[in-house]
């Protein structure tokens, strides 16, 4: 089955370039015709692991693999990674800087959301190596 | 690319060829990449065309005009009545309202009607709307403003997954279209046919309204004037007057032509709705870029604390289209001295708002979906192996998205080239590498 793959480097605390990344994945899969709910689901997910990735992880890399029937969005960070990946999946759990609470993020809602709003998603994380947050999305309302 | 021909509410820009010189501005401004240089002249997609004007703005040789309708029908034996944007009054300062509405009346109107009315009407309804949808979650936040028709296509075109979001009430001056023909025709006793609306209009968007959108059909014509098509005449029209009597806020009745206020003039700028709306949580967006921008954060889930958005797609709100006939800087001047002379106040009884809210009167008769008719239709999306070979395409020619080949980048030419509507050999950056047409499309059929 023909799937395409794209790869997009994201920058630790560049909150101007924020959200580019899940932007043009989001674009991309608008240009593929698939149905908008599984488009928005994608989107709200890739941008809450590109916001953790600005905020506590390191420089990384958001990467996209797309077929008719399931999109796998990897990120992958080389940052300090989670100490207790558990906790990070509580609601309301966070390890935000105030700097950040001031900007509206690190509410804790990040990674409870992405749960909600893909179809699998694993995150592997050791600390001192780094965070790698999987998420696979169905593609079931098949518009391709 | 043919320049294709479409119905009036695909048709918002004219290209004049003799007066195109082919010089490519406005493919790299056109937001949904309607518009190619082709055999050195400028040619547009009317069914992408989402009549923005950023076209008209940037064409130095005049080349581009809003397909705008003819003055001729004024002294015919109709009535003939126009539905006036607030705007019009920024474009003469220190002018009052009822003399630019009496300057329309000389200049062969039987009626000017200001639409002041008819935004407290929409921001009474928008009021309730939001109040109600706190409680049903009927939709879901933040609700886009209908108002400026621009990003209804924009949204259509490039955010479908954002239809859910547009505010269910009737745009104002649909409201106004449907209730001053009916009272009109009450008024006269006669039909449809005998009445001629004309909406004066800031920016090429508002070609008529559609039927479809007014929902209770039967409006026979509604066509548009763009202010800078009537400026000069109306000019000579307008007594000046020295003085600035306040006009007393008529009640709701038949005397329109009273019916200007202040408020009104502030919805002709940016943030002029969202303040209307008292609520604490909108914002108000004015400009392309900042509009798509935001329309691409809504998408990312952002913004869902906020209950009320208003977009402008030009710069400033209104006053910014693209067919006034006065600077925007110039034009919020001088409505915001008017907007004082005259003052703000809300005229509506609210209990009749309400009884006409509980009986639909402010609601389409179309869903969100329907909208996609109403223009601004989506390009032919690509199958996976036509994408990849499209990313093969831009890889190879690794431009600077220079626009030379007639389409506005590089990544767009390649789809020219799969659609079949461009040659690779019109690639500056293919030729040098000495690249030909065969190495390209042996890829394609591959």
């Amino acid at each position: 089955m023909p799937s395409i793959q794209k790869t997009f480097h994201v920058t630790k605390n560049d909150f101007i370039h924020a959200g580019e990344a899940s932007i043009h994945v989001k674009n991309l899969l608008k240009s593929l015709n698939y149905v908008p709910d599984l488009v928005r689901r994608v989107a709200i997910c890739g941008y809450e692991a590109e916001m953790n990735l600005v905020m506590h992880g390191g420089d990384g890399e958001l990467s996209v693999d797309v077929n008719a029937d399931r999109i796998i969005v990897d990120v992958i960070d080389h940052g300090q990674g989670i100490a207790d990946v558990e906790l990070a999946m509580q609601e309301g759990y966070s390890t935000a800087k105030d700097e950040y609470r001031e900007m509206g993020f690190g509410a804790g809602m990040g990674l409870p959301n992405i749960k909600k709003n893909s179809d699998e998603m694993v995150i592997t994380s050791e600390q001192g190596n780094g965070t790698h947050v999987k998420m696979v999305f169905f593609n079931k309302g098949l518009n391709v | 690319m043919k320049d294709e021909k479409g119905g009036p509410a695909h048709c918002f820009v004219h290209f004049e060829s003799d007066l195109c010189t082919g010089c490519g501005h406005c493919i790299k401004r056109c937001p949904t990449k309607a518009i190619r240089v082709r055999n050195n002249k400028a040619v547009i997609r009317h069914s992408l065309c989402i009549g923005c004007g950023e076209c008209i703005r940037i064409c130095e040789n005049g080349a581009i005009t809003a397909s705008t309708s003819e003055l001729d029908s004024l002294h015919s034996d109709k009535i003939t009545i126009a539905l006036v944007s607030p705007v019009l009054y920024s474009q003469f300062p220190g002018v009052l309202p009822k003399d630019v509405l009496l300057g329309l009346k000389n200049m062969g109107f039987t009626h000017a009607v200001d639409m002041s009315y008819y935004f407290e009407m929409f921001q009474w309804a928008t009021a309730e709307y939001i109040s109600r949808n706190r409680k049903t979650g009927e939709s879901p936040w933040p609700l886009i403003s209908p108002v400026c028709p621009v990003v209804l296509r924009l949204i259509v075109c490039r955010f479908p997954s954002l239809l859910p979001h547009v505010h269910p009430i009737m745009r104002p001056v649909a409201l106004m279209a449907r209730d001053v023909m009916s009272q009109f025709k009450a008024h006269y006793k006669i039909e449809d046919h005998d009445i001629l609306l004309y909406y004066i209009n800031p920016c090429p968007s508002k070609m008529g309204i559609p039927k479809k959108e007014l929902g209770q059909g039967g409006i026979h014509s509604t066509g548009a004037l763009g202010i800078n098509d009537i400026y000069a005449e109306l000019s000579r029209q307008i007594k000046h007057t020295e003085k600035s009597d306040k006009i007393p806020f008529a009640q709701a009745g038949f005397e329109y032509e009273q019916c200007t206020s202040g408020g009104g003039l502030l919805w002709s700028m940016s943030g002029g709705e969202a303040e209307a709306t008292g609520l604490d949580k909108t914002l108000a967006v004015a400009g392309l870029n900042e509009t798509i921008t935001y329309l691409e954060k809504i998408e990312l889930g952002l913004f869902n604390d906020i209950e009320y958005i208003e977009f402008r797609t030009c710069r400033e709100g209104c006053i910014g289209g693209a067919l006034n006939a006065v600077d925007k800087y110039l034009a919020k001047s001088a409505a915001l001295k008017m907007a004082k002379t005259l003052g703000v106040g809300t005229r509506l009884n609210r209990e009749r708002v309400l009884r006409l809210y509980d009986s639909n009167w402010f609601f389409p008769k179309i869903s969100p979906q329907e909208l996609k008719k109403l223009g601004g239709k989506k390009e032919k999306t690509f199958s996976f192996d036509e994408l990849r070979k499209i990313e093969e395409i831009v890889g190879i020619i690794d431009g600077k998205d220079c626009g030379a080949c007639g389409s506005p980048d590089c990544r767009t030419f390649a789809e020219d080239i799969l659609r079949g509507d461009a040659s690779p050999h019109e690639c500056v950056y293919l030729k040098i590498r000495g690249i030909t047409d065969e190495n390209i499309l042996k890829k394609i059929k591959s």
